[in-house]
């Protein structure tokens, strides 16, 4: 086998940030290459009949052009290679302009990466074949798979322009999520208003073959003749006659409840766990008792532990992904342990004004270094004591009236050694 | 204690408070406050009970820790009664002199006296101080003369007079009349009609009825709330239940920020001795009315001071915002009518209850009526709380009581509204403060912050300081909010550090309309408006940032560099020894240099220096 490498320097475009030289340089020795060439523009005519002859002369089976995007260029080449008598589809492209020099100001940098463009490139090309093209016909039809509110908008829109579409959903009916949904944002819309006679529509639509209780199973072949197996499950009622009246689902003896969560028939394991008791027990007086215990719990253990949110998701019954949510939402929660000493930072404006930002920076130099675990910090939007800003809380303790200077002397009298 | 089960027993008890108490006996009165406590009084109330041990004066002197001040500043505050002598910023030293000589012998202590910084006069009373004689202060009066924690003091003022009052005297339909002739406006930052909310939810008849307060005081640089819950909770538990009288109402939630521990311990504590009292609960004095109050704590999420996003934390949710087209005076917590109203509005009601709504009426202007504390901060000399009548002007409050501006340096603007407000500049010093004054000249009246700001203060700094803000508590829910600050964050940023160009500023004002109207909730609507006011009086300085790469303030430190003037300095080496990066060379006794490339500008050394040495410069970066 024998590889041609053209490299293109395309004006400066790419010699400004690619050492074009050098790179022919290092390809130049890769098994199987039998020609490397760098050119001021290789797709002018020059560089076309550059290649040209070099496919005729030394006999190249494979040839590779680094240069711009191959949306640019590929084609070109490959005519070049045809007209050469070369099968076009032995040609490979690396771009090296629009993926290296023109996203690059380091000079070595971009051309150490051009160089392993052009070095897979070359690999690729080993293994490129010759390929024919031919015509095959095609079936004019389409498949959705998914009927949420996006499949049955598309199935509809293909639909409407003639095409078979076939609506393939898993469940027993289309309209997924937005069925679920009260009102869409952010105009806030009815949503049923909205989903629903698209859900008729799509039902009655003459082009549109609906299979509803379906999964895909497997698809098989090629852009125009793709080949997919569905699986319609049993639904054990004549769907022909069904008029979907819900009269069977009233008198059926077995009812099927959707279980949104199984709640677990054990508790789990907590810590502490007759001081959570006593904590749901002592906030039960609330009618929304989860934030205030979440906010007990942080005091204490000076942060969220799992096992505690776990376990109040299985006593107050409520899921542990709304848990999360209220505890990433407000930000006294921390679900990561804050430090022996924590440090809030105020940086409301009038702490602001007065230079809270300096402090802040002050803090976390003269910290940066200590054991981990000792501080935290945080930074907070205004602790109410706005006549001696810029306020600093160390746990509980106020420091008012702090300047750049004393932030050592504070942080070194806490006694963070004892 | 049994409970009191009439009107009459109340009375009573008032009586014999305040006859058990001798009015010549000295009292001395300590801040226990947030701010004196950042100043360190606790350490001299342990002093001063120490002392009073010590030299075995238990029965002749009384000592009483009370709420908040107001003049911040001077802590830690004693003020020695019956003549009302003040002491500010005391030491440890000086307490064992302040208890022999002023309290046992009245004789006044010269210089632990009050300078005033303008006329360098010393003042030895408390009413004296330009501070205090320029306020009204209604609400915020009894705060130094009650201690929080005990509510026979509050009875012996005259507290729950006004529900006794109420519930005696007066039906919820007259309660209403009453408050609506006042002109009472909600003073959490909305202004609506507090006489109108209560009449909207008092039609409903339903099973049952909220009455919440809101005492979530996120915008930063405003802390009037916390010092009313910390000094005064009973005015808000008595505005509270006279509330819940009107709207016909049994339960009541107090939504207090868990970042105010004190001011939520004070509450409880509040709560507890007036249900003692039978002022709370069951059977209300008598009267077969019961309501109580429960304490909510907030998570720490500024957006949950809107009505319907706090609605939602109660309800053990995530706190955000929902549209409004049903109010929640028909629906609110649970899907009640619920009337929320912030702390200061509820502690006004006893107050017009106990002295009629024409005499609330007469005081403030024609649109807003009454007193308003507000939090007087920033770059000013006496920092504080300060509550005035409506209609009063900027100039008076910056300079009258506020003392004007440190170091002689120039006011410049003065912020308004916390970050949903706005920049009022120097040009409208003579600008009435009255709610709809505030709403033309561009900003609000919000919660009460002021934030005072001088020639040092860079507006730009300002804007990009209060979006950072709106965009770090933004609860996510609109693209416009969302999104939309965080690209004027940027463009802001850019202009900060000297990237601006032409189309910044249009940028910037397409923006800002974009993320107001199409934003749900009023933390959306208004988040822009700190870029807006700011951009309509301070375009110079946007300009100055953009055009010459120049910070005006000298604030924003990718524009300035820190020199040292080569004249003034001495070559102490203090600052030399005290730069975190050791970027200031020089030999001792030789002006000193400091190393461009290596200085962060943290300002280390201009603290330092004692020979006003270390200069800013700015443009030419």
């Amino acid at each position: 086998m024998k590889i041609g490498v053209y490299v293109c320097e395309c004006g400066i475009n790419i010699a400004a940030t690619v050492d074009v030289e050098k790179v022919v340089e290092y390809v130049k020795d890769i098994p199987k290459v039998a020609v490397t060439r760098y050119y001021k523009y290789m797709c002018s005519d020059p560089g076309q009949t550059l290649i040209k002859k070099d496919i005729e002369e030394l006999g190249l089976d494979r040839v590779v052009v680094a240069s711009c995007s191959p949306r640019m260029h590929e084609l070109t080449f490959r005519t070049v290679c045809k007209e050469a008598g070369l099968n076009p589809f032995c040609f490979e492209m690396a771009n090296i302009r629009e993926q290296c020099s023109w996203v690059h100001k380091d000079k070595e940098r971009g051309t150490e990466k051009a160089i392993s463009l052009v070095m897979s490139a070359v690999a690729r090309a080993a293994l490129l074949e010759p390929l024919q093209m031919k015509k095959v016909g095609v079936v004019p039809n389409a498949m959705v798979i998914g009927a949420g509110i996006a499949g049955i908008q598309a199935a509809l829109d293909i639909a409407d322009t003639g095409y078979k579409t076939y609506l393939v959903e898993r469940t027993a009916s289309v309209g997924g999520r937005m069925s679920q949904l009260d009102k869409t944002f952010p105009t806030l819309d009815c949503s049923a208003c909205i989903l629903t006679p698209k859900m008729v529509d799509v039902a009655r639509h003459p082009n549109i073959e609906l299979l509803t209780y379906s999964e895909v199973e497997n698809i098989d072949g090629y852009v125009g003749n793709f080949k997919v197996r569905v699986r319609k499950r049993a639904r054990s009622v004549d769907e022909s006659k069904c008029t979907g009246c819900g009269v069977c689902t009233e008198n059926c003896p077995i009812s099927l409840q959707i279980q949104l969560q199984d709640k677990p028939d054990e508790a789990p394991v907590v810590r502490d766990r007759e001081y959570i008791e006593e904590l749901i027990e002592k906030n039960s007086y609330h009618e929304g008792p989860l934030v205030q215990i979440m906010l007990e719990v942080n005091d204490k253990y000076r942060y969220l532990p799992r096992d505690v949110l776990e376990y109040l998701s299985y006593k107050l019954e409520i899921p542990m992904t709304t848990i999360y949510r209220v505890a990433t939402f407000y930000k006294s929660f921390s679900l990561e342990k804050r430090g022996k000493f924590h440090i809030k930072i105020c940086l409301g404006t009038a702490c602001h004004v007065r230079g809270a930002r300096n402090i802040l920076d002050r803090v976390k130099s003269s910290i940066s270094g200590a054991e981990e675990g000792l501080f935290s910090i945080e930074t907070v939007n205004c602790l109410g004591a706005c006549a001696l800003g810029p306020i600093m809380v160390i746990n509980d303790e106020v420091h008012g009236n702090v300047t750049v200077d004393n932030v050592d002397k504070i942080i070194s009298n806490l006694g963070v050694n004892e | 204690m049994n409970k009191l089960q009439n009107p009459g027993e109340l009375e009573k008890l008032k009586r014999t408070i305040q006859d058990g108490r001798d009015p010549k006996k000295p009292i001395i009165t300590i801040c226990g406050g947030t701010g004196c406590k950042a100043s360190g009084c606790d350490d001299i109330i342990g002093i001063f009970k120490n002392e009073i041990e010590k030299q075995n004066l238990g029965n002749k002197v009384d000592i009483r820790i009370t709420g908040c001040h107001g003049f911040c500043e001077k802590g830690p505050l004693v003020v020695i009664h019956p003549k009302k002598i003040c002491y500010p910023r005391v030491k440890g030293e000086d307490v064992s002199r302040i208890i022999s000589e002023t309290v046992m012998n009245d004789t006044v202590i010269d210089e632990l006296l009050y300078v005033d910084p303008i006329s360098g006069e010393k003042i030895t009373y408390e009413y004296d101080i330009p501070f205090y004689k320029k306020q009204t202060r209604t609400i915020f009066g009894s705060n130094g003369h009650i201690d929080p924690t005990s509510i026979e003091d509050y009875i012996a003022i005259g507290g729950y007079s006004a529900l006794s009052k109420t519930l005696s005297n007066m039906t919820p339909g007259s309660v209403i009349e009453e408050i609506k002739s006042s002109g009472l406006r909600g003073r959490g930052g909305g202004g609506f009609s507090t006489g109108r909310k209560w009449a909207t939810a008092a039609k409903f008849d339903t099973e049952k009825k909220y009455i919440l307060c809101n005492a979530d005081e996120g915008d930063p640089g405003a802390y009037m709330d916390r010092s009313v819950l910390e000094g005064n909770p009973h005015s808000v538990i008595e505005g509270m239940i006279i509330g819940a009288f009107a709207v016909g109402s049994n339960d009541g939630y107090i939504y207090v920020r868990a970042e105010y521990p004190l001011a939520v311990s004070h509450f409880i504590k509040a709560l507890e001795t007036a249900r003692e009292y039978g002022l709370l609960g069951t059977n209300i004095l008598g009267s077969g009315f019961d309501f109580d109050i429960r304490v909510y704590q907030g998570g720490g999420a500024f957006v949950c001071g809107e009505s319907s996003a706090l609605i939602q934390s109660i309800e053990g949710k995530v706190g955000e915002p929902r549209a409004k087209h049903i109010h929640a005076t028909e629906k609110g917590l649970w899907g009640y009518p619920t009337v929320l109203n912030n702390v200061e509005t509820w502690a006004n009601v006893p107050l017009i209850i106990n002295k009629g709504a024409d005499w609330y009426a007469g005081i403030g202007t024609d649109g807003s009526k009454g007193t308003k504390i507000f939090s007087l901060v920033g770059k000013i000399n006496n920092t504080g709380l300060v509550e005035v009548p409506m209609g009063i002007t900027i100039r008076e409050i910056v300079y009258d009581i506020g003392g004007g501006i440190p170091e002689g340096k120039k006011f410049k603007a003065i912020q308004t509204g916390g970050p949903s407000g706005g920049c009022i500049p120097e040009s409208l010093i003579d600008m009435a403060i009255d709610f709809d004054e505030l709403t033309k000249a561009g900003s609000m009246m919000g919660s009460g912050g002021m934030i005072v700001m001088d020639e040092g203060t860079c507006m730009v700094d300002v804007a990009k300081y209060f979006i950072e803000f709106n965009l770090d508590e933004s609860c996510g829910k609109c693209v416009s909010c969302r999104e939309g600050n965080a690209r004027i964050l940027e463009i802001l940023e850019d202009i900060c550090q000297g990237n601006g160009n032409e189309n910044s500023i249009p940028m910037l004002e397409e923006f800002a309309d974009h993320v107001k109207d199409l934003s749900l909730c009023g933390l959306g609507k208004t988040a822009p408006n700190p870029v807006l006011t700011t951009l309509r009086y301070f375009k110079d300085e946007y300009l100055a940032h953009i055009e010459k790469k120049e910070c005006p303030a000298k604030t924003c430190k990718p524009l300035i560099r820190y020199v040292i003037d080569p004249d003034a300095c001495k070559g102490c080496r203090a600052c030399a020894r005290k730069c975190p990066v050791e970027a200031i060379t020089g030999e001792k006794k030789e002006p000193h240099v400091i190393d461009g490339n290596i200085c962060t500008k943290c300002g280390t050394c201009i603290e330092t220096c004692k020979f006003n040495s270390i200069i800013i410069e700015t443009g030419g970066v």
